[in-house]
């Protein structure tokens, strides 16, 4: 690149700098500070250095079973996103069927309806007088309502749907993208079509498995809203938890301690995605 | 061995038959049905009717990896997160060889294509020519009953690709094993091969030694496709067996080749002259048919210089001749006379056309 064009394409990444500037590094550097504050039921918060809120975060059960429980549905959502979404964007991939772009729109369409919208959705199917229970009713296979909804598994369905698309979309183009031969020619070597699978189809497609993962991992981990609908108070996630605080317990240090813990997570993922994609290129 | 079927995957019936040995070249236009054809044979696809035959045993609906076949794909398919040692050895490990075993052959084989020492380095980290080597040790290193070979030279340079053409040959001799190679390019397909099968539009235009498809074009297509040619239209005007005599529009009459003795007295016909064949000469020749002309246009290559003359009665041709003193006079508008040495009848209908 020329001097005229680095300083040309400099000029036009001002505006994107300066909005990271005011809307990420503002409020982190805002909440890294506020943790370590004292909290006061007066003053909302004392601006004296204490560990306190680490100490309650990380000594108490109850604090340490919502981080927990965290990371798990982060994780599950994530293995379960990676499951129903590698074989969908391998055929999406793969077909030379006319409806290809149909699929893709399917797959983007639930993005353009909201969240909260979606997840209502899977409260009318899920809840005690739901569809799911109705029918399981209806063929005489239980008696009494199972209680799906408000458990971990509801939070786990309706984040595994939601967030499917980030899932599909980076494993669609890592899948697109190589070179059809490639396949061919491990077929022509002698290996069968399981064994190209796992020599060249999956190990090519490691960079799409990774982004797709970080993305999933990071959203679920901050997600707020559907585990607040699908949980509500017996599944709490730090999401939750950082809303509650801030908006009706009002005790900011350990909102912005419960933050920087979340954030920690969500940059351990990224560091790893990035760490391996690095090796992986 | 034997090969033989046709195909309709928008292309055939195409019957090719390869011997033991023999290095045939499909040879055609992008989108001919070249490569559709070896992946018929590689059974990469499977034909809508027709046979893959592989010394007399029907393999047509046998899955690639039970084959036995080495193919080089176009732009060479090296597996990119493997190292030339793992890219080489795969076939090997796929057939279960010892481990000892794989690492002697692997070596073996990139010694044998002019490889030695890049084991250990990636696709990526090597050039056009050195991944092309790769490749054709992977395909060759599981010893495969034929070698399959889809335009393996389209992505080089020109000089590389003039010197590689002469080592696949070279190592397809030494080991003695029938290839099916593929290519758009004249000039590969008859520096390399044994025999040259002409595609067109899926169809088999004509196949036979790069000799027979030079001298006797069977259609116009496959006059012009191979070699630069003049074409004059002309109306046979005497017929007996293996020469005839054509008349053309122009007035002219030429004592034509026309070996497969067919063609009869009012055929239509192309009078064939191939550029080296026709002669430019300062002074009228005396016994032979020449052609009062004009030099219109001179087109120097270094080697050869390529004369486009326009003779008295307007025909346009063109003659190529050695780049030597006599020829490096002529200019445009230099005063000449056209001599046919050698000219061939070629039937007009049902050539296709270009």
């Amino acid at each position: 690149m020329t001097e005229a064009a680095g300083r040309f394409g400099r000029l036009l990444l001002a505006p994107i700098g300066l909005l990271y500037l005011i809307a990420l590094l503002a409020p982190i550097s805002f909440f890294l500070v506020m943790s370590v504050f004292r909290y006061s039921a007066l003053d909302l918060w004392v601006p004296t250095v204490t560990g306190e809120n680490f100490r309650r975060l990380l000594g108490e059960p109850y604090h340490r079973a919502i981080i927990v429980r965290t990371l798990k549905i982060a994780l599950f959502t994530t293995v379960g996103c990676l499951a129903l979404g590698y074989p969908l964007a391998w055929y999406l991939a793969r077909t030379r069927s006319a409806w290809r772009g149909v699929l893709l729109f399917l797959v983007i369409a639930p993005l353009m309806t909201g969240v909260i919208v979606r997840t209502y959705g899977w409260i009318v199917l899920l809840g005690s007088e739901g569809t799911v229970n109705s029918l399981l009713r209806g063929l005489g296979l239980i008696d009494r309502p199972l209680k799906i909804l408000h458990t971990e598994l509801a939070v786990l369905i309706a984040l595994v749907h939601i967030l499917l698309p980030y899932m599909v979309f980076p494993l669609f183009s890592a899948l697109a993208g190589q070179d059809p031969d490639l396949e061919r020619a491990a077929h022509t070597l002698g290996a069968s079509r399981a064994r190209t699978f796992l020599e060249v189809t999956l190990p090519l497609s490691q960079p799409g498995i990774f982004m797709g993962s970080a993305l999933v991992f990071t959203l679920t981990a901050g997600a707020v809203v559907t585990p607040a609908l699908m949980g509500g108070k017996d599944v709490r996630m730090l999401g939750q938890t950082i809303y509650e605080l801030t908006m009706s317990t009002l005790n900011w240090p350990l909102a912005s301690a419960v933050a920087f813990v979340l954030v920690l997570c969500q940059l351990g993922i990224l560091l790893l995605y990035f760490g391996s994609g690095r090796r992986a290129a | 061995m034997l090969k033989r079927y046709g195909a309709t995957l928008g292309v055939g019936p195409v019957d090719v038959e390869v011997r033991e040995g023999e290095f045939l070249t499909l040879l055609g236009p992008s989108g001919c049905g070249k490569t559709t054809t070896l992946h018929v044979v590689a059974g990469l696809l499977f034909p809508d009717e027709g046979q893959v035959l592989l010394g007399g045993r029907d393999i047509t609906r046998l899955d690639p990896q039970h084959r036995d076949m080495g193919v080089v794909f176009q732009n060479y398919a090296l597996f990119p997160h493997k190292t030339v040692f793992e890219n080489v050895a795969f076939g090997l490990r796929m057939r279960k060889i010892p481990r000892d075993d794989i690492a002697r052959r692997v070596a073996q084989m990139l010694e044998l294509v002019g490889l030695p020492g890049v084991e250990s380095r990636l696709p990526g980290q090597l050039s056009g020519g050195q991944r092309q080597r790769v490749a054709v040790a992977r395909a060759l290193v599981i010893e495969p009953s034929i070698l399959l070979l889809d335009e393996p030279l389209s992505n080089l340079d020109a000089v590389l690709r003039k010197r590689m053409r002469l080592d696949l040959r070279d190592l397809q001799q030494r080991l003695g094993i029938a290839a099916i190679f593929v290519t758009h390019d004249q000039d590969e397909a008859f520096e390399m091969s044994d025999r040259v099968v002409l595609l067109n539009r899926g169809r088999i235009e004509q196949s036979g030694t790069p000799e027979e498809l030079y001298d006797d074009p069977a259609t116009r297509f496959a006059a012009e496709f191979i070699g630069e040619t003049n074409l004059i239209e002309g109306i046979v005007a005497a017929a007996g067996g293996a020469m005839v005599t054509v008349d053309t529009p122009d007035g002219g009459r030429y004592d034509a080749f026309a070996p497969d003795g067919r063609l009869r007295s009012g055929d239509a016909v192309y009078v064939m002259i191939r550029p080296e064949r026709l002669d430019l000469a300062a002074e009228r020749p005396a016994g032979i048919v020449a052609l009062p002309a004009a030099v219109t246009k001179r087109i120097f290559a270094g080697d050869i210089i390529t004369f486009e003359v326009r003779t008295d009665r307007g025909l346009l041709l063109r003659s190529s001749k050695p780049s030597i003193a006599e020829y490096r006079a002529l200019t445009p508008g230099s005063r000449v006379w056209a001599v046919v040495r050698d000219c061939r009848a070629l039937p007009r209908d049902g050539s296709g056309g270009a």
